[in-house]
């Protein structure tokens, strides 16, 4: 306690002769009480929570400089720049560096024999909100303060109200400041002013969640619900206005849960369903071409980090083309070699693609090793964006839902506007006939069987940002991809589109009714009793024999 | 013609057989060991590695001249994540190779398919990993810790002021007998210290599933609930630890809000993830590669200089428990034969009672003489951005093993 009151009156110091203006007087005494934090942020969890709980506590009056100063302090310490050594303590500029600037002296150190301290949850989360205070109010840009603010508002209930106030009354950005101030407002659901109460429920109900249903519910155990009709009132209707935003929250979820799930069966699925309904080969490998192509994204991904390192956030969308070409050339040469030769025996063919299968995942395994391949995911496909109450996007799900929705036009484009999808659509609906045209059918059957390996390979790209990339990837996908074909009937594009989107949805659907494990059950089951009365699945192709 | 087919096969049969059934593997100067780990299917990340670890330890072992004057020759199979493959292959190694000792398996439901052959056959199976224990058969050696030397002491933290005071619980597993015998005992263990029943969930995904979206929402509105600090305790195996990860860190869960207990979370699982909004996870282990001892600087160093000569497949700066368990379980068993002064399992079982060594986590690994569990230490780790583990807490001493739970 008696350390703790020193402290408090070093940090009230520096308010005071910050205002006195005495530069020199100032450094001088608030020097000690720096290096005191810092030293503290060094010890055992108990003196790293006492020391950032009373940093909180006198957050709404300290100084502007040593709110800086600790911010820039705790932030290195989330980033792992901040070092102990001995009874010094140095920041460092990057982690990893070699020598940092001693926080007492400002004198520049190496950083060698230096500790960086490992926080317990407890003590990080006070970093964490100790650090958003520093920023929100301390920070120097507009964007610095608004991330003060979001770390703010996670954890509210362990913020002082001053806090907010002060950077209310100090924010310059207006968009900043009215945000500010929602969030001061909905802090005060607790206050004792009825008046302000009102407010704070309007103002948590404006921004609906789980948490704020929470909140908003565990008021009604307060005396003020039974004793104040208009509190009552204002209570009610904005726990039903959340309670009605969380309803809307989750359909929009499960849509959108059902919709990228139905996309990635979708890719995985759509060159599948043209192998399969050209050639009626059963093709195992079709899961090791998604392989190829992911691991030509990789392919894509290294090249960008050597030869042009500030490109490297592109590495996926150049890797679209290439995927596309890789997965075509090895489908291609598979054909060619091995497939040719059985198209009039279709078991010999399934074992013949089942073998490629192996050869495939086995030349990878030896090739590149059977660890998870490192990518860096660019932003625009990492973290997400809530949207509306507790309806989060992720970026990975909407870049695959983009994605397979792509595929589908460029496949339906070119089955019916090209004369290669001419002639697809021909030798699927009569073979014999189309040869008689004219048609070079073993021709067709090469450049489709490449197009279905290549858009394999597209998936391959897509799942990247969603999957962990390996040689045994593709092997999880061939049975729900043989799924989706045969509901959807072989051969037709929409077919299998409207057969993912039926799956993925009842996945979704199910899911959090029964289970995972009852929600693939019930689907299989499902699918085995449509094709008992439609065996040819949901849009068969009318074919002439 | 029958008669010469006939003929013709039992004398093939008999020679191909012969080499097997008249010499016992030591009879010439060498001496095997089997490896039953998977190269393939959704182990294959993790599993792979200890293939390469136990040869590691038997080339140390062959350097310093070999056990009881022979070389050790390691066996090694890919079982493809398929358990009654295990089996299969456990037999054939003990039947035809006639290997001296057996390591491998890491989910326990492969160790509960190669149990049975182990006891038939009267050989031994080194089991790496720490798991549900309620099982002790004289014919494994369970190398690491059950769960009241492991589990429990990590969830003990997590529930206490040290820890984030955990009050609800979220079990989310892959659906097989680990998972769903910890969380028997864990529901067990909470309802002793006063936990209600209404303060946890339980979930199960099939094996390799990945499709984590739905699941992560529904930990998302079970956190926003009132009733105190919400934990994960994930026990989901293979590949789907990654892949929940990068769900749970994409819908903007940190650590700080809601932690997650990574049971069978390991080093390996965190490569090829950005680890930066998954900092502050925990697991628990009797080892993790930031241990600071002599020995483990030396065992980092040596797979890092067998990576390198031999071209390991894997990465050279990634060590997990379940790979130091596996060269312990090597060294466990050639100290064991070494004191028999044979390879007979019954011999070698038998020297097994107050065998120990300084393993590379820093504690000495105890058998205990009372069955075949060993004492070990206990680390909780926790999720760095360097896609490691930093140690959080570790045990003061290696505590006694308890195979049989009293909870559950």
């Amino acid at each position: 306690m008696v350390e703790g009151a020193g402290r408090a009156k070093a940090w009230i110091c520096g308010v005071l002769l910050a205002v006195c203006s005495m530069q020199s007087a100032f450094a001088e005494a608030s020097r000690p009480d720096r290096a005191g934090f810092a030293a503290s942020l060094c010890g055992d969890g108990a003196a790293q929570s006492k020391a950032l709980d009373e940093f909180v506590r006198l957050s709404g009056e300290a100084a502007i400089d040593d709110l800086a100063v600790a911010g820039d302090l705790l932030r290195g310490m989330l980033e792992r720049r901040f070092l102990c050594l001995g009874d010094a303590t140095l920041l460092l500029d990057k982690a990893g560096a070699s020598e940092g600037r001693d926080v007492a002296s400002g004198t520049v150190h190496t950083a060698a024999g230096g500790r960086s301290p490992v926080l317990g949850l407890r003590q990080r989360a006070l970093v964490e909100t100790a650090s958003g205070i520093a920023a929100l109010v301390a920070g120097e840009t507009v964007e610095l303060r608004s991330k003060g603010l979001a770390a703010v508002e996670r954890r509210m209930a362990g913020v002082p109200e001053a806090v907010l106030v002060r950077a209310h009354k100090t924010e310059s950005d207006a968009g900043l400041k009215a945000a500010i101030g929602v969030a001061a407002q909905g802090a005060a659901l607790s206050s004792t002013d009825p008046a302000r109460r009102l407010a704070a429920i309007g103002a948590v109900a404006d921004t609906p969640s789980g948490a704020a249903f929470s909140r908003l519910s565990a008021l009604k155990t307060d005396q003020a619900y039974r004793a104040d009709a208009e509190f009552r009132a204002a209570l009610d209707a904005g726990v039903a206005r959340v309670e009605r935003a969380i309803w809307i929250g989750n359909g929009l979820a499960v849509l959108y849960n059902g919709l990228s799930f139905a996309s990635i069966l979708f890719m995985a699925a759509a060159g599948l369903a043209i192998i399969f309904g050209l050639m009626g080969v059963i093709n195992l490998a079709q899961g090791e071409f998604i392989m190829v192509g992911a691991y030509a994204a990789y392919g894509v991904q290294e090249v960008f980090r050597r030869f042009a390192p500030g490109f490297l956030d592109l590495y996926l969308l150049a890797a679209i083309p290439v995927a596309f070409l890789a997965a075509a050339l090895v489908g291609i040469v598979i054909e060619a070699l091995i497939l040719r030769h059985l198209y009039r025996r279709p078991l010999m063919s399934l074992l013949a693609t089942w073998a490629v299968s192996l050869f495939l995942i086995n030349l990878v395994r030896v090739v590149f090793g059977s660890q998870n391949l490192q990518f860096a995911m660019p932003s625009y496909v990492s973290g997400g964006m809530p949207l509306y109450a507790d309806f989060i996007v992720t970026w990975n799900r909407l870049f695959a839902i983009a994605f397979a929705t792509a595929t589908l036009v460029l496949t339906l484009l070119i089955l019916k506007r090209t004369p290669l999808g001419l002639d697809i659509r021909a030798v699927t609906q009569n073979r014999d006939m189309a040869a008689c045209l004219g048609i070079r059918t073993r021709r067709v059957d090469r450049l489709a069987f490449g197009f279905g390996s290549g858009l394999a390979g597209l998936a391959g790209v897509a799942l990247c940002p969603i999957y962990s990339v390996n040689p045994g990837m593709g092997t999880t996908f061939i049975v729900d991809s043989f799924m989706v074909v045969v509901l959807g009937g072989v051969g037709t594009v929409i077919g299998t589109l409207v057969a993912a989107l039926g799956i993925g949805g009842a996945n979704v659907l199910i899911e959090p009714l029964y289970g995972a494990v009852a929600a693939k059950v019930i689907v299989l089951a499902g699918i085995i009793l449509f094709l008992q009365r439609r065996p040819e699945g949901l849009f068969a192709v009318r074919r002439r024999r | 013609m029958v008669d010469v087919t006939r003929r013709h096969f039992i004398g093939t049969a008999t020679a191909l057989a012969a080499p097997a059934i008249i010499r016992p593997a030591w009879a010439a100067d060498t001496v095997k060991l089997g490896c039953l780990f998977s190269s393939s299917g959704t182990m294959a990340n993790i599993e792979g590695r200890l293939n390469h670890v136990v040869r590691m330890a038997a080339d140390g072992l062959n350097a310093k001249g070999g056990v009881n004057g022979r070389r050790i020759e390691v066996v090694t199979s890919d079982p493809a994540s398929d358990w009654p493959l295990y089996a299969q292959i456990g037999r054939q190694m003990l039947q035809q190779e006639k290997v001296a000792a057996l390591f491998g398996c890491w989910t326990s439901v492969s160790r509960k398919s190669v149990l049975p052959v182990v006891e038939q056959n009267d050989g031994l199976l080194f089991y790496p990993l720490h798991f549900e224990g309620d099982e002790n058969s004289k014919n494994i050696v369970y190398v690491n810790s059950p769960p009241a030397s492991s589990v429990l002491p990590a969830v003990d933290y997590l529930m206490g002021a040290e820890g984030v005071g955990a009050k609800r619980f979220f079990m989310i597993g892959s659906d097989y007998v680990w998972p769903r015998t910890i969380n028997k005992q864990l529901k067990a263990y909470w309802v002793s210290k006063g936990v209600a029943a209404n303060a946890w969930r339980e979930e199960y995904v099939p094996l390799g599933f990945s499709n984590f979206q739905t699941l992560v929402n529904q930990i998302r509105s079970f956190a926003s609930e009132p009733g105190g600090q919400p934990i994960v305790v994930l026990t989901v195996v293979g590949s789907s630890i990654p892949d929940f990860l990068r769900e749970f860190a994409n819908q903007g869960i940190r650590a700080t809000d809601v932690p997650i207990l990574g049971l069978d979370m390991v080093e390996a699982d965190l490569e090829g993830l950005d680890t930066a909004p998954l900092v502050g996870h925990l697991n628990c282990w009797a080892y993790l590669q930031a241990a600071k001892a002599e020995a483990n600087i030396r065992f980092l160093g040596d797979w890092a200089a067998y990576v390198k000569a031999k071209s390991v497949p894997f990465s050279a700066d990634t060590v997990i428990d379940p790979m130091v368990s596996a060269y312990d379980s090597v060294q466990l068993w050639a100290l064991a034969a070494a004191k028999a002064g044979s390879f007979d399992v019954p011999e070698v079982r038998k020297a097994f009672a107050g065998l120990s060594f300084a393993d590379p986590s820093g504690y000495t690994l105890t058998m205990t003489g009372e069955n075949n569990y060993v004492s070990r230490g206990v680390f909780i780790g926790s999720v760095n951005e360097k896609q490691g583990f930093d140690i959080l807490w570790q045990s003061p001493d290696a505590p006694k093993p308890v195979p049989f739970s009293p909870y559950g």
